[in-house]
């Protein structure tokens, strides 16, 4: 078996975003993935710092454990545009900088604000607007327009709000999601036009929608837009999210036309170690073990969610791969908070593993444990991406950086 | 001034039983409860319907009284009541002269224990220790789902003219020359105060009683006993499973549906509002529950929670697992109040003899001849097959039957009827438990559902394997849309209090799959939803509250690191 360049190990964001990054660098990867990762859950934004109005600055305040320390503002920004030239050429625009946040409409009517956000969720331009209106589609589960709306006006006190009807003819059998929906009017769309057609909006108006616009990149949103003189904005969905399945896509093909191999249903199960150095990985499928043989391994597997770390017992949260060390709070008062949706840190959330500048796996003293091993995406602890809403920003950033390294 | 002849106070199966016995001996009664119905220990508890045989060794008046009312729950509660059966077994570390008193035990208390072979305890309990068990026995327990029995008294209780009023706390008595002449009270929600006038009050508060007697100026010797349970996302049992041995804690597990639950502890509390849980009260329920089930840790906790026993304490008695599970009625005519009883203490098993003994003193007091006939007529009409053949055809076919006894006769064809007529009413609101939007629709109408929790108790939304992160926005958004209460329009208030509600149960336990489903919860409605508000510009990440602490991080020194 030849070795590769690089062998990543995590199919989600930040194992797509490492992979795709280090074959536009020339290098031979391999991916070895298992499961489908976090995409399908996440709204499609890319957040990279959402407690803040001017993410780049206040990256720079970040205190020095903070995985953004270790990566740097340059590779941030790197990172950022890699990714906007990857989903633009994918034909799914995003839009944003790192020195502002863009709005975006959830589907419960709050606004969400994130640096990178796909052109069809901006909802920059809704303030001012005349008249907004909310699709309301029958038969569509999870999409509550009556609910968005009454939330949604409290932020746009100066524009109309009307719940259009919409019947795309979906009913039949029972619960249809966003991901039907947008499964079913993807090559069909003319059926959404037609309705939206006929609220006759303005230019001054917007119309909100469930992300049911397609599942391969903007194409079923160029074909509605056109049609119509009213802007067009998506909303956030209940999982399975068409965003976050349309940017896995865009991924996956980017990553075909890189010549990058991707094993699926590869469980790595332990490292080959000699002498510091990681030189292959122990996959197990169903019949029998093999070996995988790299340079370099970037170990992408997630945290708790995707179970890239785990914790069986109290106290006790392992790494399950490599057996590196995770940094973690002690004692169930650290552990978590008494809010759900508490105004701090959840400390089970900030717990991970802890690198040098070069994303190495260091122990408590500081010393890497595998010079060629690099950590990226949720893998990474010392800070609660989901609080302080940079999940996205963190995983696109260090598989950059660590991709180049 | 409204009135009734009785007003019950509190709506645990007690308070439940007695409103029910009440109304259908003729006699005016109306239940006034500070929260939502079974809120209290009737609710919080193993859902454990007795055969007896824990009682036979300690206490054969209470092994009698449980035998006699699980053979009359079945009866009239049969919808409520999973007939699974029950084993007791006897583990190495158990004291083996036990064994023998509580065989004895059972045959002197009318309990059928059938000894059974280790051989054919490990085919029915597959997961049971081949190291620890050595003996096991049959009996007749079953699982008893405490929500559904409410609700079905409830409706009964309705039928003969029973009243019901949630979320209306007690806040004093009216007494004329020592003789009760009403009932004062709150709207927990609107603040509004009034007064109910009465002959007679009852206080079935369980472990409240004794505020509800400080009211009166009446001491109660009500004791709050806190015992946790925990519940797991698989059914690890096909029985009630019993350690034989001197009733401790972590003893008993019950399979309810999908789920099982492990308990209990057993610690006196000064508040019976004191429902918290804690990661050392997890781990030793976990420690205990493996010696009958050694791989007890692979299973996916699903949350743990804990109520209030209400102990009666007579004056001088015991505390804690040495008091009696016993009950006791006190008419305070005794202390110069005539109108008021209190009735304390027993369990859940037994709540229809205790209610039936006190309605027999207060029906001697208003000279009411009427016999109690609760043991005899079943809580509920069983909904006809015809109905459940048209609900069959939009229901998940799992889901029928279930709805069917959980919402009864009146409420199930109204459901059925939304479920043909609107076909957007047809989806499922909760996949864990089957639970359709008809459905919601139904009980969001209900004058009884303040908050999406009252929700969540009569449908089972948010209460299985999601824990309610798919069920919270829909069911926010069809309470908003359908409640006919004020509260309800508020629906990112409510949406959050009930994810709330379920992190409140999860927090001691996340560790394992748990601490996965968490992420989901906090993925979606945080990130996705934005439910926690920033305000951007306003909140400068600097602010030393966002800022993570590092020092509270240290490293897992379990784990190896370099020797690979």
């Amino acid at each position: 078996m030849k070795t590769a360049d690089v062998i990543v190990i995590g199919g989600g964001l930040a194992g797509f975003m490492a992979a795709a990054v280090a074959a536009n660098h020339g290098q031979k990867v391999t991916l070895l993935t298992y499961g489908s990762g976090s995409l399908p859950l996440m709204s499609g934004a890319i957040d990279v710092l959402g407690n803040t109005e001017t993410p780049d600055t206040a990256i720079k305040n970040l205190p020095a454990h903070h995985p953004y320390k270790k990566i740097g503002l340059k590779n941030i920004d790197s990172a950022t545009k890699f990714f906007c030239d990857l989903t633009s050429q994918a034909n799914l625009p995003y839009v944003g900088r790192l020195s502002a946040q863009i709005p975006i409409v959830t589907a419960v009517g709050t606004l969400k604000h994130s640096c990178l956000v796909p052109e069809s969720m901006d909802a920059s331009n809704l303030v001012g607007k005349k008249k907004i209106f909310v699709a309301s589609i029958k038969g569509l589960k999870d999409f509550y327009a009556e609910m968005l709306v009454d939330n949604l006006k409290s932020h746009f006190h100066d524009s109309n709000f009307e719940v259009a009807k919409i019947d795309l003819k979906l009913l039949g059998g029972r619960d249809i999601t966003c991901m039907d929906a947008a499964q079913l009017l993807t090559d069909n769309e003319q059926p959404l036009a037609n309705e939206l057609k006929a609220l006759n909006a303005s230019e001054d108006d917007a119309i909100i929608l469930p992300p049911i616009l397609g599942i391969m990149g903007s194409f079923s949103r160029s074909v509605v837009k056109t049609q119509l003189r009213a802007e067009i904005i998506e909303t956030t969905c209940l999982p399975p999210s068409p965003p976050g399945i349309r940017l896995q896509r865009a991924f996956i093909r980017y990553l075909q036309k890189s010549d990058v191999k991707v094993f699926e249903n590869s469980k790595v199960v332990r490292g080959v170690v000699e002498d510091k150095k990681v030189t292959g990985v122990v996959v197990e499928n169903a019949v029998r073990e093999k070996i995988f043989r790299g340079k370099k391994i970037i170990l992408a597997t997630g945290g708790f969610y995707s179970g890239g770390i785990q914790m069986r017992e109290f106290d006790n949260p392992v790494e399950p791969i490599f057996d590196i060390p995770v940094f973690f709070p002690t004692g169930a008062e650290n552990w978590s908070n008494q809010q759900l949706f508490s105004d701090k840190p959840q400390g089970f959330s900030m717990t991970g593993i802890f690198t040098n500048e070069n994303l190495n796996p260091v122990n408590e003293d500081g010393k890497i444990l595998f010079e060629n091993l690099h950590v990226v995406g949720a893998n990474l602890g010392g800070c609660d991406k989901i609080f302080e809403r940079s999940a996205g920003g963190i995983a696109i950033a260090s598989a950059y950086k660590a991709a180049t390294i | 001034m409204e009135k009734a002849t009785v007003v019950v106070i509190g709506g645990g199966a007690t308070g439940l039983g007695i409103l029910r016995d009440l109304s259908m001996r003729g006699v005016k009664a109306l239940l006034v409860e500070k929260n939502d119905l079974v809120n209290g220990a009737s609710s919080r508890y193993h859902g454990l319907l007795h055969s007896g045989g824990r009682y036979a060794v300690k206490d054969q008046e209470a092994a009698r009284e449980c035998i006699i009312e699980n053979q009359i729950m079945r009866k009239i509660g049969k919808s409520c009541v999973e007939p699974c059966g029950g084993m007791f077994t006897r583990l190495d570390i158990d004291d083996e002269a036990y064994e023998e008193l509580w065989v004895k035990g059972c045959a002197d208390s009318g309990i059928e224990a059938t000894p059974i072979t280790l051989d054919e305890a490990f085919k029915l309990e597959p997961r049971l220790s081949r190291k620890h068990v050595k003996s096991a026995y049959l009996v007749p327990d079953a699982a008893v789902d405490g929500f559904r029995m409410a609700w079905q008294l409830i409706d009964s209780s309705k039928r003969y003219g029973g009243q019901v009023k949630t979320y209306t706390e007690v806040i004093g008595f009216d007494t004329v020359n020592g003789e009760l002449r009403g009932v004062k009270v709150r709207n927990q929600f609107t603040g509004e105060e009034y007064e109910i006038g009465c002959d007679i009050a009852v206080n079935a508060a369980g472990g409240w009683a004794g505020f509800v007697g400080k009211l009166a100026n009446v001491e109660i010797g009500v004791q709050p006993d806190k015992g946790t349970l925990i519940a797991f996302n698989q059914r690890i049992v096909n029985h009630v499973v019993n350690r034989l041995h001197k009733s401790s804690d972590g003893d008993i597990f019950v399979p309810h549906g999908s789920i099982t639950i492990l308990g209990t502890s057993s610690m006196s509390v000064p508040d019976p509002e004191d429902t918290s849980t804690s990661r050392e009260e997890v781990e030793s329920l976990l420690k205990i529950g493996e010696e009958t089930f050694e791989d007890l840790r692979d299973f996916r906790i699903l949350r743990t929670f804990a109520g209030s026993r209400p102990l009666y304490i007579p004056p001088g008695g015991a505390v804690g697992r040495s008091a009696s599970r016993g009950f006791a009625i006190v008419d305070h005519e005794q202390d110069g109040l005539k109108g008021l009883f209190t009735i304390v203490g027993g369990k859940f098993t037994t709540y229809r003899l205790m209610a039936e003994k006190m309605c027999n003193q207060i029906c001697a007091k208003l000279n009411n001849s009427t016999p109690c006939r609760t043991a005899e007529e079943p809580l509920v009409e069983e909904v006809s097959q015809a109905d459940k053949d048209r609900a069959k055809k939009f229901f998940p076919s799992y889901g029928t039957n279930l709805a069917a006894t959980r919402l009864g006769v009146e409420r199930f064809k109204k459901v059925v009827e939304r479920l043909e007529n609107d076909p957007e009413s047809r989806e499922l609101v909760c996949e864990c438990e089957n639970v359709t939007r008809a459905e919601v629709e139904e009980i969001c109408k209900d004058d009884t559902s303040f908050i999406v929790n009252d929700v969540r108790r009569r449908t089972r939304i948010g209460m299985g394997t999601c824990q309610g992160n798919f069920c919270a926005l829909r069911a926010a958004a069809v309470f908003a849309d359908m409640g006919v209460e004020s509260t309800a329009k508020d629906s990112l208030t409510r949406m959050k209090e009930f994810l709330q509600g379920r992190w409140k149960g999860i927090r001691p336990v996340l560790l394992g799959r748990t601490i996965r489903e968490t992420e989901m919860t906090r993925a979606i409605y945080e990130l996705s939803m934005a439910v926690r508000s920033l305000e951007v510009g306003v909140r400068s990440y600097n602010d030393t509250k966002s800022t993570p602490n590092s020092s509270l991080l240290i490293p897992n020194s379990k784990t190896g690191g370099e020797s690979q």
